[in-house]
């Protein structure tokens, strides 16, 4: 395609070489002419006409000009008007528009080399389309044109002819024009004035013609004949480098894409009446479960993406408060890929299927990460390089904000971070696994706003703490559990107060775990009722705890009969599970609801008011996408589909995302007994009286 | 949002015209209705015109015509075009005859046999024709 631009560039410019060389032509013929005229010999040159001829022709192309010139097409030297007057052109311009013309054109028209021979007015309309670098380059021609010496607009227009058609046109114009109009010059004016009326009366005729369907010519015209034509190669590169392209391509697919999906999902113009094989039919597959219909709970998307997701493993999930459809993943380093980003997020759109909504990317791999609930628009995230990392959905994937490798901040692995506090002041709370916990703002990310030392009360071994989680009550912001790698966990203050300093409070100890506590989760309280004092363990011993905590304040006289003694609490529920327990989370809605995830890639949805032994449900996510170990051989099928995190949406509580060890991001909806805004005030009140009727078995088997 | 190299554009839309159901996409500048990209179309003046063959498109609709299960389904880049224009111009003109500060964002368009999605933009235009479940 190059070759073929390049071959008719050449071509032009061999022609303009041509036209210069006839000029010069032109001028020494002129001036022999004119010595001859002098000497009074009867000359044989066939210049001596000429000038004059051309000058007329001059006229006539001028008054063409003039006529036409307020339209852009006056940028067409071959417009019809001397298609009509000079049908000699007409054959050669048209052979030429097909040939010669068709790479200047920005948008030749398919019909256009047949439009050619008729007067079709439709290169006029078509010309004001001329892509802006190509007009100049016409437009430079133009300017030949105009400003042409007198002789050049002769040769100019029959050249462009010759150039193809008849070559020897020269050979041909100059034996029978000039001894026709050496003899005949007066004869021939007169003619040639005939024709110069008979042109303008034409080109009026014309003009009329083309200038009355113009004004609403240019959609008529466009529906007819508008140039749909594939572009050439460096249009095509010019086009798809633009940055207005790029963003195109971006908004407009992701359109699409959703606009596919939806379409999957349900069939707006299904007519029941017809078939009834599309009828909803309760599938009790694989990947859902059965059981009451109230407690399904049914997988409704999974998300993978090849080029990303792939020998990634999830390390975080979260739903954005704003936008329910809307899942992040965060993801640790794809070992294979080191040019690729070390961290990822992938936020998902439950409405789009196969390819994320947004990508962002760190420099390391990322650990935690969440939709800030304050802010629709960002996205913070824990590195395993210590940093804290804000992202912002409208901005590019590098996050826009984070903190400094060294000095100050994190110097170990971010497993844990919250935002606290209300729409108007709130904090990042992050904490890394040698205890250090960080409050940050989220305007300024390079230096911590707080910044506290988790350190192990006297009978530990290590003076640091290794911190796997934290988690902050849903009332008190000053005050977090932090789950420790030796399976303790440990109520902490910010802040010094009264009978306590910042730090964690020594005088109180959760204890029950034997194994790193993966995941700590406060309730959610949002009822008639306070359950905000319950809260969820979850650790690597097969276990999932269920405690309740002392409330901060209160700890101070109830200790002061024994200062100096660390009181031990115990769970108040001890749930042994079959696996390694990873992620364990209240519903955000349903009082006696929570679901937890586990090693053996099953997401198990618990009702405490219907039973503490058994889960309600239990599924486990289909094999419809191929997570990282698709390829591997199917013994180690139990190792690939554990299941590392878990997240509620947190608006309705109706859907669970989860995701683990292949990348694969599984989002579940939970049937109404499970999920769904309205809830009963039996189930507060059965939460309540299970834990008091717990506390008593506890405190029964402690022998308090 | 992501990297934005024109490889990537390339490889969104060779995505968009792979997925399952989707039987040709036709990317169109605005302005001069010039085709840019298309995949599961013929083009009638690939003869005539050789320079409009586009090597990545032929890619595309040749991967795209193992998806497209019907022959009959295939048309003509430069017909689809032209009445793609004309739809639009149509759907523009009803909108701004509602509300002149009013534009296009996206037509779908349901027929028997499948459906048509025209997403406009201020310089191009994404048209996507694809096989929706039997109704």
């Amino acid at each position: 395609m190059d070759s073929t631009i390049q071959q008719r560039r050449d071509e032009i410019l061999a022609k303009k070489a041509k036209l210069a060389e006839l000029k010069r032509q032109r001028e020494l013929r002129k001036e022999a002419s004119a010595r001859q005229s002098l000497a009074g010999s009867p000359s044989p040159d066939i210049a001596q006409p000429s000038p004059s001829r051309s000058d007329q022709r001059r006229d006539l192309e001028s008054l063409i000009s003039g006529l036409v010139g307020d339209r852009p097409s006056s940028t067409r030297p071959d417009s019809p008007a001397q298609r009509v007057t000079r049908p000699h052109s007409v054959i050669s311009s048209g052979q030429l528009s097909s040939d010669n013309e068709a790479p200047i054109q920005y948008v030749p028209i398919t019909g256009v080399d047949q439009g050619m021979q008729t007067l079709s007015i439709a290169p006029l309309a078509t010309v004001f389309e001329f892509d802006a670098a190509l007009k100049q380059q016409k437009e430079q021609e133009v300017i030949t044109y105009s400003k042409g010496v007198q002789a050049n607009i002769d040769d100019w227009q029959p050249q462009r002819s010759r150039g193809v058609g008849d070559s020897d046109s020269e050979g041909d114009q100059s034996p029978t024009s000039s001894p026709r109009s050496k003899r005949l010059s007066r004869r021939q004016k007169e003619r040639e004035d005939e024709i110069r009326a008979n042109l303008r009366k034409e080109i009026e005729e014309e003009l009329k013609a083309v200038q009355q369907p113009a004004p609403e010519g240019g959609e008529v015209d466009g529906k007819e004949n508008f140039p749909f034509k594939t572009l050439s190669n460096e249009e095509l590169n010019a086009v798809e480098n633009s940055d207005e392209f790029i963003g195109f391509v971006e908004r407009s697919t992701k359109v699409l894409e959703r606009a596919l999906d939806q379409q999957l999902g349900y069939d707006i113009l299904a007519d029941y009446a017809l078939g009834g094989e599309n009828v909803d039919e309760e599938d009790e597959g694989y990947g859902s479960s059965g059981g009451k219909k109230g407690r399904r709970v049914k997988e409704i998307a999974q998300f993978w993406d090849e080029r990303w997701s792939k020998k990634r493993m999830i390390s975080d999930l979260g739903f954005s408060s704003k936008f329910p459809e809307l899942v992040l993943a965060s993801y640790t380093k794809n070992p294979s890929a080191p040019h690729d980003p070390d961290g990822l997020i992938q936020v998902w759109n439950l409405h789009m299927h196969d390819r994320p909504e947004y990508i962002f990317h760190a420099q390391s791999d990322i650990l935690t990460a969440k939709f800030s609930p304050f802010h629709p628009n960002l996205i913070i995230g824990g590195a395993y390089s210590g940093q804290v990392l804000l992202w912002d959905t409208r901005a590019k994937s590098a996050p826009v904000q984070k903190t400094p490798l060294t000095g100050s901040g994190h110097t170990h692995p971010v497993y844990s971070l919250d935002i606290v506090g209300t729409q108007n002041a709130n904090n990042i709370i992050s904490c890394s696994t040698d205890g250090v916990v960080c409050g940050w703002t989220v305007d300024m990310l390079s230096q911590p706003q707080e910044f506290l030392e988790l350190t192990s009360p006297p009978p530990a071994k290590t003076e640091d703490m290794a911190v796997t989680s934290i988690a902050f009550p849903q009332s008190d912001p000053t005050y977090f559990l932090a789950g420790t790698e030796e399976g303790s966990i440990y109520p902490c203050h910010r802040y010094d107060r009264a009978g306590a300093k910042a730090g964690v409070d020594s005088r109180v100890k959760y204890s029950g775990h034997a194994a790193p506590v993966m995941s700590l989760d406060f309730h959610p309280a949002k009822g008639q009722i306070d359950l905000g004092d319950l809260v969820l363990s979850a650790s690597v011993d097969w276990s999932v705890k269920l405690w309740k905590v002392r409330p901060p304040a209160a700890t101070g006289p109830a200790n002061a009969a024994a200062p100096g003694a660390t009181q031990v609490v115990s769970p108040i529920l001890d749930i042994a599970r079959e696996d390694l327990v990873y992620d364990v989370r209240w519903s955000p809605v349903k009082p006696s609801v929570f679901a937890l995830v586990d090693g053996a890639g099953s997401l198990e949805v618990w009702d405490i008011n219907v039973d503490v032994e058994v889960p309600v449900q239990k599924v486990s996510p289909s094999d419809n996408k191929r997570g990282a170990f698709a390829t591997m051989p199917s013994g180690l099928g139990y190792m690939n589909r554990s299941l590392n995190k878990l997240a509620w949406e947190r608006n309705e509580g109706k859907r669970v995302a989860v995701g683990g060890m292949d990348g694969v991001v599984t989002v579940f909806e939970v049937g109404q007994d499970l999920g769904g805004v309205e809830t009963r005030s039996e189930e507060w009140s059965g939460v309540k009286r299970l834990v008091s009727r717990l506390e008593g078995v506890g405190e029964g088997v402690n022998g308090k | 949002m992501a990297q934005n190299t024109p490889d990537d554009t390339l490889a969104l839309l060779t995505r968009l015209s792979q997925k399952p159901g989707v039987q040709s996409t036709l990317v169109l500048a605005r302005d001069t209705g010039a085709i840019v990209r298309t995949s599961g179309l013929i083009s009638k003046s690939a003869s005539a015109n050789p320079n409009s063959t586009l090597p990545a498109s032929s890619e595309t609709s040749a991967d795209n015509y193992t998806n497209t299960r019907k022959e009959g389904g295939i048309h003509n880049a430069e017909d689809v075009a032209s009445m793609v224009w004309s739809f639009l111009t149509a759907a523009g003109d009803l909108v701004d005859g509602l509300d002149t500060e009013d534009e296009v964002k996206l037509l779908r368009l349901r027929t028997k046999k499948n459906e048509l999605v025209i997403v406009p933009d201020s310089k191009y235009i994404l048209v996507v024709i694809h096989d929706t479940p039997p109704a």
